[in-house]
């Protein structure tokens, strides 16, 4: 196997060498769901990386000798792990591979330094991955080939943080069988961003999705500084339900300079009308239908509308993972288990209030 | 009852806010349909709202006699037969030539119990029969049909008795005096009869569908009214026919490029058949129209409901326009039926993706059975509307205006549309009147009926220049009866806008709410048609808007950017047509044809339900 594996080409089988998070963005790819270009840096690559480097011996012995349940410890030893790791230079062929890989997509995308973000995928999947993939880093808006290899070498660090070790050693899991690959992905430059479920997340109702956005980046949604667009389409009829257009003052923006986002003002003229169009409404509820119906359970989707492609290429999701607080409830009956024929005395008992 | 929200009080109402040209109006009523002083107390009580469903229109006397018939009919189903526990039935009043109605308060709690018990037991039958219950009845109707239209009407009072008709020859025993009065009767009789039939599955299935309508609210909280009656909703009804037929006439005329081209002319029907009636194969074409006119051509121009909106049957003019439309588009090569088959598939679909989505296996089931259920009782709504409102009114409507030219030609009144003006209780005494007057001989005065009836005219125009408040009452914290429900949509916010609706001028009203039957928004240019006759001004691309429609404005349907009616619901076929063609459409409004004017600037919002006058022109 490579250093560096295309998304395209990448499949669930993939697993062992890019990671779950990788894996599943191939996946996506393959049932032709847009999620912004990129590539892996495979466990082959990391591992490589621990031998050519020769810090392997030390850092496991390290890591074996000490108590994971004496805090300060542990401390010490992540501290000195993760910085052997990003001290170390990386080997000349490793290096080019992923150098290569970032300029032939800046390239593709027209772009020189074009921006992405550099996040790390680990392979042991057979732990929770809930409170476990949390744990390694993410780096966004990174720039330049040089920026690139050092957020990768980051990642591979991160697989030692004090929580980390802590949690294997917990878990019996030995450090040197969790092997972990970085995905590097382009940044999509949102004209307008935000999430959406395949359910209503307030009732529970699985004919919807639900769609909030606002303008620019979708931080100002995650973070809850702005009140998003709040659609609703019902999924089988392809009827947008409900349309509440909010007044959307500030939106986030990429920083050049410094590697990060900034909140700048939304024009005044801009701050009221929706920001998106019922065209791209439709495609992310088609988008959202096909996700759903991969995994099989209701989702929660990240997505993004990137400012300088046509419609429909220019829609992008960015993350997904189930919803969790409905799906738990699913199989329980709503209708308590009445028949037709009690139902409908139900029905024709009833007093519709109007006060 | 009283939740603080109160409309004018009916009898103050009454003395205070009519206004003056209606003077003489509860003349035209019988006295029953009246306020009044001997059941003040009760009458005070009562939410009563405007029926906008039924009687949008100042109401001509004679025409009333459906309302008359249905107050009963549709309260005893309820109340006696089907026994809905909480509900009591609608009672009706007059004010000012508008019907007012109103879901009477639930009845003691013990009454309640009783009739729950009842209801159980009886509710069932005709679902698990429907389909052997249908054919008797319609059987019944369509017999009843028949024996109305076998009434035979003298064709005058002659002067002397024909020699033909009195001994030794043929003398029945009795003369063209009581052949006149037992003619109207025996209509009425009729008319009231086919009244109690239509309602025989009518309440149960409004209810099934507000059983199904509630099942699929607690599955899927967000789901739209209109999701709803896409999946109940038919489309192979009684309804369609007639639109169908129309196909079928236009299809053989093209394949008969002869008889194509004389349908393609324009002028009259008249003119069209006599030219056809010259050719062998015009002859074939006007025996398939004769072969099927009864009773696909027995369709209103309108509801139904008013005796000026006329049918198919006699205004050819109608179905012939629609023809010549059909063999125009025929000529391009384009597919003038709608694909029924479509439609029920697309139903299916719908019905098979949502139930999909429902993760207990249980639920799933129970809203299977709930749609099936729903559905088999719910075509009897469809399918009856035909039957009793077009054909069998449309049979009516002819036999009264035979009676009426009877009475005409005795000089009683001018003509013989003149005998709506009368009630269905005072035409007997009218009839009595012109026909001892006939037999007292020569130079016998009669009472003056043509000043009355001119005078009631006069009422009527001004009561249709006049918006009387869409409610009386105090608003009721409840409402259990399902048609107020489900056909009158009457809900907190229907009461919230009438509210608003009865301070408020209508000149000033620019915003409208109706059901939102079918999605997408617009905005573009009113053409208010008032009758069917209009539809020709109607130019593509233009809103539609029009008192209600039936397939005897399918045509227009294909060619508009959107449509709103005043009477409709969800089920209503405006809704459903509109739906097949994707035009946006907002119905039952109630106002929309006296609100909007052609020319205006309008958005139709038919995710919500709402239009809102953009610009006036």
């Amino acid at each position: 196997m490579g250093y560096v594996l295309d998304l395209g080409e990448v499949t669930k089988d993939s697993l062992h060498v890019v990671g779950g998070k990788n894996a599943n963005l191939g996946e996506m790819l393959r049932k032709g769901i847009r999620v912004p270009p990129g590539f892996a840096v495979t466990t082959d690559c990391y591992l490589h990386f621990l031998e050519k480097t020769a810090i392997q011996a030390k850092l496991f012995s390290i890591l074996d000798s000490i108590d994971p349940a004496d805090l300060d410890v542990l401390d010490q030893a992540s501290a000195q792990v993760r910085e052997m790791i990003v001290k170390s230079p990386i080997p000349e062929d490793i290096a080019a591979a992923i150098k290569e890989s970032y300029l032939r997509m800046s390239q593709s995308m027209g772009k020189e330094n074009m921006p992405v973000a550099v996040r790390s995928s680990a392979t042991a999947e057979d732990l929770p991955t809930a409170s476990f993939a949390g744990q390694q880093d993410t780096y966004l808006w990174v720039r330049g080939a040089g920026d690139v290899l050092a957020a990768v070498r980051r990642c591979w660090a991160s697989l030692f943080t004090a929580r980390a070790i802590s949690y294997r050693a917990q878990h019996h899991f030995p450090h040197e069988k969790v092997l972990i690959s970085v995905g590097v992905q382009k940044m999509v430059n949102a004209k307008a961003a935000g999430v959406m479920f395949t359910l209503n997340p307030v009732n529970g109702d699985p004919s919807q999705v639900v769609i909030e956005g606002s303008w620019g980046l979708g931080e100002t949604v995650v973070s809850g500084n702005v009140t998003p667009d709040h659609f609703r389409v019902d999924k089988i009829i392809k009827e947008i339900t409900c349309r509440k257009i909010s007044c959307k003052h500030v939106q986030c923006v990429p920083v050049p300079e410094s590697k990060g986002v900034k909140e700048i003002a939304v024009a005044p003229e801009r701050q009221s009308i929706s920001c998106l169009e019922d065209c791209e409404i439709m495609e992310l509820v088609k988008i959202a239908r096909g996700i759903e119906d991969h995994y099989g359970y209701p989702q929660d989707i990240e997505w993004a509308i990137d400012q300088d492609l046509p419609f429909p290429e220019n829609i992008f999701i960015v993350q997904n993972r189930p919803e969790t607080v409905w799906s738990r409830k699913r199989s329980e009956p709503l209708l308590a288990r009445k028949s037709c024929q009690e139902l409908l005395l139900e029905r024709a008992s009833k007093i519709t209030r109007l006060s | 009852m009283a939740n603080g929200k109160r409309f004018p009080d009916p009898h103050e109402y009454i003395a205070g806010q009519i206004p003056p040209e209606l003077e003489g109006w509860e003349e035209m009523y019988p006295p029953h349909f009246l306020f009044g002083d001997d059941r003040k107390d009760w009458e005070k009580r009562q939410f009563w709202y405007l029926d906008k469903i039924h009687a949008v229109y100042p109401m001509p006397p004679l025409d009333q006699i459906f309302q008359q018939a249905w107050q009963i009919s549709l309260s005893q189903h309820t109340t006696r037969i089907f026994c809905i526990p909480p509900a009591q039935g609608v009672a009706h009043r007059i004010v000012g030539c508008y019907q007012y109605i109103c879901a009477i308060e639930p009845p003691p709690e013990e009454i309640i119990k009783e009739k729950a018990e009842l209801f159980q037991v009886r509710v069932h039958y005709p679902v698990e029969h429907y389909d052997e219950l249908w054919e008797e009845w319609l059987s019944r109707l369509k017999k009843l049909g028949q024996e109305l239209e076998e009434i035979k009407v003298p064709r005058e009072l002659p002067k002397y008795m024909p020699a033909g008709e009195i001994f030794p020859n043929s003398f029945r025993g009795y003369g063209p005096s009581y052949e006149l009065m037992e003619a109207f009767d025996r209509a009425v009789n009729c008319m009231y009869k086919g009244w109690q039939y239509h309602f025989n599955y009518l309440n149960l299935a409004y209810l099934y569908y507000l059983m199904f309508f509630d099942t699929a609210k607690k599955l899927f909280p967000g789901i739209s009214d209109s999701a709803i009656s896409m999946m109940v909703a038919g489309a192979e009804v009684s309804m369609f026919r007639p639109e169908e037929e129309l196909c079928k006439l236009s299809r053989l005329a093209h394949a008969n490029p002869r008889v194509g081209e004389i349908l393609k002319k324009d002028g009259p029907a008249g003119q069209k058949i006599e030219a056809l009636k010259g050719l062998e194969e015009g002859q074939r074409w006007l025996q398939e129209l004769e072969a099927l006119k009864n009773p696909w051509f027995y369709i209103s121009c309108g509801s139904g409901w008013y005796n000026y909106e006329g049918s198919w049957i006699n205004k050819l003019d109608i179905p012939f326009s629609y023809i010549k439309n059909y063999l125009e588009r025929l000529d391009k090569g384009e597919k003038i039926e709608r694909s029924f088959e479509e439609v029920s598939k697309t139903r299916e679909r719908l019905v098979a993706e949502y139930s999909k989505l429902i993760s207990s296996e249980e639920d799933r089931q129970t809203f299977q059975n709930a749609f099936n259920d729903c559905r088999v009782i719910y075509k009897y709504a469809e399918d009856h509307l035909f039957w009793v409102e077009h054909w069998f009114h449309t049979i009516w409507w002819e036999k009264m205006r035979e009676i009426g030219a009877v009475i005409a030609s005795t000089g009683a009144f001018k003509e013989a549309d003149d005998i709506f003006m009368f009630n269905r209780l005072e035409v007997p005494t009218l009839i009595e009147d012109v026909v001892t007057t006939w037999a007292l001989g020569e130079g016998v005065p009669l009472l003056n009926w043509s000043a009355k009836a001119e005078k009631r005219k006069k009422i009527l125009q001004a009561a249709a220049n006049w918006s009387p408040s869409p409610a009386l009452g105090p608003a009721p914290e409840a409402v259990a009866e399902p048609f107020t429900v489900m056909l009158w949509g009457v809900v907190t916010d229907k009461v919230d806008e009438w509210l608003k609706g009865a301070t408020v001028d209508p000149a000033q009203v620019d915003e409208l709410k109706g059901f939102a039957s079918s999605p997408g928004q617009v905005e573009g240019v009113a053409r208010v048609i008032k009758t069917v006759e209009e539809i020709s001004g109607l130019q593509a691309g233009e809103i539609m808007v029009c008192p209600c429609t039936n397939p005897s404005w399918a045509p227009a349907l294909s060619r508009v950017k959107a449509a709103v009616t005043d009477i409709g619901g969800l089920t209503s076929h405006a809704a459903i047509v509109s739906r097949e063609y994707g035009v946006p459409s907002v119905t039952g409004t109630g106002v929309a044809t006296v609100v909007i004017k052609t020319g205006d600037i309008i958005k139709v919002n038919g995710d919500e339900g709402v239009v809102r006058i953009v610009q006036r022109k």
